[in-house]
This record gives C-alpha cells, structure tokens and sequence, in this order.
C-alpha cells in the first residue's frame, strides 16, 4: 500500500495552550484508521488543518509526497470531510446544498447522493434549518460520499446520531467505503465504536500520538477491551 | 466554483437586495406624487444620494461574512476545494453587482427623468472645481463615498459575527478617514491647494479614499487567507496589523500623488527671464536655469508647494520672490538671490528679517538692477481703513545683493491723495544706470488711468514722467532701457487711438514712432544691441482695412526702416511670439498653423523656415536666449530648445 498521506512535526496552539505538539502520522492509502483520543485532545484541530479550515502553526503535511500549504484548495477535490458540528448553510436546501457542492467536486457522483439522499431518508426539498442534528450529519455524510473521495476524514460524525442509524452507518457506510478502497479517518472519542471497522489505532494524547499500531496487535498485545486499553493508554501518558 | 460562490451570495443576500431595491422605488416614484413641490422632490433625491446609497452600501457590505459567521458555516466552505481569494472575490463581485443594479435603477431615472437630473446636477455650482466628478450632473460623488462605505463594510464584516456591530464601526470608519483625509489636506496643503488649484484637493481626496478603499481590502483578504477564523482575537490582530501596514501605503501613495502628479490648473512653465544667455523658468517643481552655451538645464530650486510670484534676473543675477503654500502660517512671502548658474543662492529677506520689513505685506513688484546689486521691491499693506472703503499702500523697499541695507523708501509722492482703492504699482525699468526707477501706477479702473513715475534713488524723491502712458514692450523681456530710451504707448485709453513713442528718460524728450487708431498692444521689443526696435502697429492697409503692421524702426536712421503686414504671414496670430535673431538683424516668428517657425530678413521677408517637433502641440513662449530658440508647448507644459547652429530640437522639459 502506498503513502497517501504524511504528517510531520506538525504543531498548533490556542493562545498558550498547545493542541498539537511534534505531531507526527503517515497514511497509507485503503486502509481505514481510528483516531481515539479525550475530548479537547486534539482530534477536531487536526482534521480542520488537514482540510485546509485553520492553519497549523508549524509542521508540514504532505499528499502524496506532494506538500500541501495552508491556502491550497486543489487536493481538497480528493478529500472528503464530515465535520463534528454539521453547520451548513441554513437558508439552504437540501438540494440546493448539494448542488453547490457538486460544483467543486469533479468527481461528483449524482446517482450516489440521489441514493444517499433515499437510504437517509432526507428530503431534498427540506431546508437545512428544519433538519434535526442527526439529519445534519447524514446530509453531511451525503455530500462527503457523494464527491467519491479518496481521502475521507469522519470527526465524531455519530455522536449526534441515534443507535439504529450509528449501528447502520458503522456496519454499513463504513465498511462499504473502505471494501471500495477509500482511506478512512475515523475520529472519535467513543471508544467502542472502533472496534468494529478499524484497521489502524491511533490515540492521541497531550497533542502527540502515543499509539499508532495495526489494531489487531494491538488487541492481541494488550488482551482487554479497547476501551480498557485506551484508559491504560491515556493515564500513563 | 466561482460562479457557484456568486450564485449563493446573491440568493443568500436575495432579500435584503430586493428590500433595498424597493425603498429606492419608492424614493424614485414619490417625486410623481409630489407634482409641483419641488423642495420635497429635491429634499427625496437628496435622500437617495445622501442616505439611501450610504445606508444600502453599508448594509450590503455588513452582509459580506454574515452567513458564514450566523451559522458557523466558515468551517465547512473552507474546507470545499475552492481558494480563499476566489471566496472573497466571489462574495465582494456580488456585493458590487447587487450595488450596480440598485445605481442602474437610478442611472435610468437619473437619464428618463428631467427633473430628477436637474437636481442632481445643482452642487455643479458649489463643485465646480471637481468638474470631473460630476460630469453630466451625474452625481459621481455619491457612488464614490457609498462604494468606499461599501469596501470598508465588506472588509470588516469577516472580524464579527454581528451585523449592526459591523455596519456601526464601518459607518464610524467609513466617514472617519474622508474626514481625516479632507482635514489633512486642507490643514498641510490647504492654501496651496484650495486657492491655486482646487481641483488638487478634491483629487487627491479621491486618490486617499480610493487608496483607503483598497487598505481596507487588502486588509480584509489578507486576513481571511492567513488567519484562524477559530481564533477571533488573533484574525483581529491580523487584519488590524495588515490594515496598518496597507493604510500608511495609502497615505504615502496619497502624498506621493499629491507631490509627484500634478493638476492641470497646477502645472505651469513660465518665463522669468533672460541674462547672459542663460534663460530661467519658474514650473510646479521648482526653478530651473537654461544655460544656451552648454546646452543644460539646471535646478536651481526644487521647492513644491511654492509660488514664485515675481522675478527680475539681470547681469547673471537672479532675484525672485518665493511664497510657500505648505501651511497657511508658513504663507510668507520671502526674497532670495541666486546667480542664474544656481550658484550663490540665498535668502535676502525672510519673516525673521530683522527692521522694518513687514512680514504680512504683500510683495507687489521686484526688480534687479541691470548690474545685479541692487534689488528694489514694492509692498503692499492691505488693511482696511475706516469701516466700508478698502485702501492700501505701497512702500518701496531696496537692498543689496549681499543682504545688507533694506531700506524703506516712501512713495507718497505718488499718491497726494493718500491710499486709492484702486491703486496698482509696478515696476517698469531701471534708467540712469541704476540710478532711477521707473514705476507704473494705475490710478483707477474705469475709467482707467496710468502714469508713468520715476523715483530716483540717491535723492529718495519720486517724480511723474508722464500721464496716460504706459511702457510698450513686455516687461519681462527686460529690465534696463537702451539709452535711457523707454518705448512708451501714449494715450493709453479703453478706448481711442494710441501712439508709440521713445522717451529719453534723461533729458524728457519725447519721439513719436507710431500711431493706432484703435487701441492696441505695439509690443515692442529691442533688438540684441538696443538700436532696432521691432513692434506690431495697427492701422489701414491700402484697401483699408484695419492691418497689423510688423515694423522694424531704426535709432541711427530715425525712421521705420522695414515693414510688412502680418496678414501675409500665415498663421501669425499672436503678437508675442516674435523675437530678434542673435545677430540682431532677422526675425524669428512663430507660425502656428503653419507648424513652424520663420525666419524674416532685414526687409522682414521670409527668407527660412524651421519646422516644428510633431510632439509640440501647443506652441507658445518663443524666446531667443544666445544661440537658441526655446519654445514652450503650453498643453503640456514642456520646453523645447532649437540650437541655431545645428538646426536640432531637444526637449528640455
């Protein structure tokens, strides 16, 4: 598999509180990652530096051996991003928002969002700002698949979903975008919801990964729970 | 993409667009409903330019970040696949073609509507010195101070989620930096500006506020292409840092404009005089000395912002007056020397002179003595007295060329009556060998009335040498009078004939040279070695006509010894443009529909003919300074010199 992705010394702080500190990851290409780690770790800053929201105060990220720098928007096109908080355009309909994001995307897939659209059941005429915060996040998660990335970055995108549609979009969503071969990152502080798709463990912990391991080793090296060895993990750190 | 960023812009701003869109309807059509009340229908248009424009830029402006900052959905358009300066663009061209449409609506009631553009075109009066601005009565002001509310709103709209909040500071900035652009370019230049050349002031008010406009844009880019929309405190930082570094560009740029571009009504070339072979111009940026012998042009001042009233150069000498329009405090007038080389310049008198110089005098007249070392200036006190009558009075002062020994010198002789509301005095020539000054006085205006006086300067006592006459010859050319010769035009009337004549200032003989029946200028000029005078005569020609006569009178012979009429000479149409050859025997004239130059014999026959520089427009201010013939072109203000000898135009400047 090759290198998709390569995160170097990559640093951020907020005010005097450093997020991200020497923070190092390479990425290989269809293979999904879970990115664990405590809330206000870390996990939102790194995916909004990645996709070119906030700029990182110092450090290098490189896409396919490619830098990228804070202001690039062409390799955007190859990744695909589901924010924490689903804020889009509430004037906006359904619609309307996927049609303003099939603009950017030339690889838009209209057929996939159409379907997306029915298996979510979302109504594309609906305005954004009737939709519940779980319809949010599963028109996010629409728009993001239907630019057909290779790249998707997921950051805590079930927190705000019921179990039914967490349960669907964990069994279903993810395995189906990972058999096409597209490169996950899963952040996310629910410890258990890893357990069932991940292929690679990351946990991240005072603004540096402490553990970047296949996660079968990493079950097999530690024989617990994976909720038991993040709480080992993040209290020794 | 871009397309994509524009089309949401303008639906998300859809609403307030048509709202704004609205009230200007009604603002356009209430002026039908009020047939025949012109103040209100004057009082609403005046509202649209005044209030509407302002308000509807500034809510527009305001808008710019707003949707993105409601709903918390920066994250999620700057992580689509689109650069920041192609959202920023995208959202700045809505906001400007929104704002275009709402002008085009009243550009189309502004052309269909008489009375609407009747209106808008009533500040051409009080704004005549703009004329550019409110060309056709369009009222170009008000889109230019709503499209910078605009600007500064739309810049500021990307540092806080509230809208009021933005739309109050824009106002507050937005009408904080004109002001303070305006009262800065009053205060610093103002004089110089506002009286000499207004249109100065406005323009570089329009250069401020459009250099404004664009700090604050590039400010506001800057900032949303560098800075954490996460971090509010630090993207004020940003912008605030970048806005500091982009609004001193825009006032060095204002400044830069202000000193290095000059008006039309600002730029000027004039002739201050010759000596020596070497000629001097006065121009918007300082003095500068032609040398004919070497072929260079030399500064000999590079002050801006300053007026050089008067000059007099005479035996290598050059005295001039120089009033600088930096300030109003530093409005004084001051004398300096110079050797017309730009060597041995200094200041004679100066607001710190000590004695009886009077600082808030004007300087009236200034004259070298053909030597060089005596330098004679008039003065005027305008203070009023008593309650309603103006009066003033003039004072003759003399120093030397080396600063020493400024004396007042009384010239109530002059005025038996005390101070005349009219009164005018200038100097004429210096007589005697610098003995005697003559001096012109103006008695009044209508009907209007000269005389001639000379003031002798070893007995301080001024003496009248002639009533109803005035020098014929254009005072620049000269100081000094060949022979004690003065060339004089009597009868100086309004109307009624004239007549030319030589008065020899020694012995008060007077020799009549030519006659006019009509008033008319002779313009007499002396030839290199003061014993031909060429001058313009008018009268009728054998088929009688009224002609001009150019005429060359002779001293040895006592008689006109050539003439021509100058209705042969195509294209001859102003009297000044005529000079001596240097060897004091041809004529140079200057044809201007015939694009050339002519050379006139002794008999003042064509006997050669210098084509013109396609590049000289305007062809004017002929003068032959040694063995060259400058010649100004007065469109642009540039001065051409012709060597003689080589027969080769050079621009000068």
């Amino acid at each position: 598999m090759s290198e998709l992705l390569r995160i170097q010394n990559l640093s951020k702080a907020f005010g005097r509180r450093e997020v991200l500190r020497d923070f190092n990851l390479a990425i290989e290409s269809g293979r999904v990652y879970g990115l664990l780690g405590r809330n206000g770790e870390g996990k939102t800053t790194l995916a909004r530096i990645l996709m070119g929201v906030i700029p990182a105060d110092g450090g290098s990220v490189l896409y396919r051996s490619r830098p990228i720098a804070f202001g690039d928007s062409s390799y955007k096109r190859e990744f695909g991003y589901v924010p924490e908080d689903p804020f889009f355009y509430e004037d906006m309909t359904v619609r309307g928002l996927l049609a303003f994001n099939a603009r950017f995307y030339p690889k838009w897939d209209r057929k996939r969002a159409a379907s997306d659209l029915e298996r979510f059941s979302l109504d594309p005429k609906s305005r954004i700002r009737t939709l519940s915060r779980g319809m949010k996040l599963k028109l996010g998660l629409a728009v993001a698949l239907a630019a057909s990335p290779e790249f998707l970055i997921l950051d805590d995108p079930t927190s705000g979903l019921d179990v039914p549609t967490r349960q669907d979009f964990l069994r279903d969503v993810i395995r189906e975008l990972a058999a096409s071969g597209t490169t996950i990152l899963f952040a996310t502080h629910l410890v258990h919801e890893l357990e069932r798709i991940v292929e690679r463990l990351l946990v991240l912990c005072g603004g540096r990964l402490i553990l970047d391991d296949d996660f079968d080793k990493v079950k097999a090296q530690h024989q617990a729970s994976l909720e038991d060895i993040f709480v080992r993990l993040t209290a020794g750190a | 993409m871009f397309t994509a960023l524009y089309l949401k812009e303008w639906r998300e701003k859809a609403l307030v667009f048509f709202f704004e869109l609205g009230i200007l309807g009604l603002l356009l059509a209430a002026p039908f409903a009020l047939r025949g009340k012109t103040d209100l229908q004057e009082w609403l248009v005046y509202a649209i330019l005044l209030l509407f424009f302002p308000f509807a830029a500034l809510i527009l402006g305001a808008s710019g970040f707003e949707a993105e900052f409601r709903e918390g959905a920066w994250a999620y358009l700057f992580s689509r696949p689109i650069g920041r300066p192609a959202i920023w663009l995208a959202k700045l061209s809505a906001l400007l073609s929104m704002f275009a449409a709402l002008w085009l609506v009243f550009l189309i009631a502004w052309a269909a509507l008489p009375a609407v553009r009747q209106i808008t075109s009533g500040p051409r009066v009080l704004l005549a010195p703009i004329a550019p601005l409110t060309w056709s009565g369009f009222p170009w002001w008000s889109l230019g101070q709503s499209l910078f509310l605009l600007m500064v709103a739309f810049s500021l709209s990307l540092l806080h989620e509230r809208h009021f909040s933005i739309l109050f500071v824009a106002l507050i900035l937005g009408l904080f930096f004109p002001a303070a652009a305006w009262s800065l370019i009053i205060s610093k230049t103002g004089g110089f500006m506002a009286w000499l050349a207004p249109a100065k002031a406005f323009r570089t008010l329009l250069i401020s506020q459009v250099l404004m406009a664009l700090a604050f844009a590039g400010a506001s880019l800057r900032t949303l292409v560098r800075s954490d929309f996460s971090q509010p405190r630090k993207q004020v930082r940003t912008f605030v840092g970048s806005f500091t570094v982009f609004v001193v560009l825009a006032a060095a740029g204002t400044v830069g404009s202000a000193l290095f571009i000059p008006v039309p009504a600002e730029r000027h070339l004039d002739f201050m005089g010759s000596s020596d072979g070497k000629a001097v111009y006065a121009t918007e940026r300082g003095l500068f000395s032609y040398n004919s012998a070497s072929g260079r042009v030399r500064w000999l001042t590079r002050r801006r912002s300053v007026i050089y009233w008067f000059s007099s150069i005479a035996n290598g000498r050059l005295a001039y007056t120089v009033q600088n329009f930096e300030s109003r405090r530093d409005a004084t007038e001051e004398i300096w020397l110079s050797n017309t080389e730009g060597t041995g310049r200094k200041r004679l008198i100066g607001r710190a002179t000590p004695g009886a110089w009077p600082p808030d005098d004007s300087v009236q007249g200034l004259t070298i003595s053909p030597d060089g070392r005596t330098i004679a200036v008039l003065t005027r006190n305008a203070a009023r007295q008593g309650k309603s009558r103006p009066s003033a009075t003039t004072t003759l002062w003399t120093i030397n060329s080396d600063g020493s020994d400024l004396e007042k010198r009384s010239l109530e002789a002059l005025f038996p009556d005390g101070p005349e509301e009219n009164l005018w005095v200038a100097f004429v020539a210096w007589a005697r060998e610098g003995k005697v000054l003559i001096i012109l006085k103006r008695h009044s205006i209508r009907p209007v009335h000269w005389s001639l006086w000379a003031y002798d300067l070893e007995r301080k006592t001024a003496s009248k040498v002639r009533d109803s006459a005035v020098p014929a010859s254009p005072w620049r050319r000269g100081n000094s009078t060949p022979r004690d010769l003065l060339v004089i035009q009597n009868r100086y009337r309004d109307e009624g004939p004239r007549t030319l004549a030589l008065l020899n200032l020694v012995t008060g003989e007077e020799t009549e040279i030519a006659g006019s029946e009509e008033p008319h200028s002779f313009s007499a000029q002396w030839d290199p070695t003061g014993e031909k005078l060429l001058f313009f005569d008018k009268r009728p020609d054998p088929e009688g006509r009224a002609s001009y006569f150019l005429t060359v009178y002779s001293l040895t012979a006592g008689k006109a010894v050539a003439e021509r009429i100058t209705t042969d000479l195509d294209g001859i149409v102003h009297h000044y443009w005529t000079a001596w050859m240097p060897d004091g025997r041809s004529v140079l004239t200057l044809d201007i529909k015939g694009r050339c130059l002519r050379i006139l014999g002794t008999d003042l026959q064509n006997t050669g003919r210098i084509d013109l520089p396609v590049r000289i427009k305007e062809p004017s201010g002929l003068e032959v300074v040694g063995d060259t013939v400058l010649l100004q072109d007065s469109g642009i203000h540039s001065l051409w010199r012709l060597d003689l000898g080589k027969m080769r135009w050079k621009r000068l400047y």
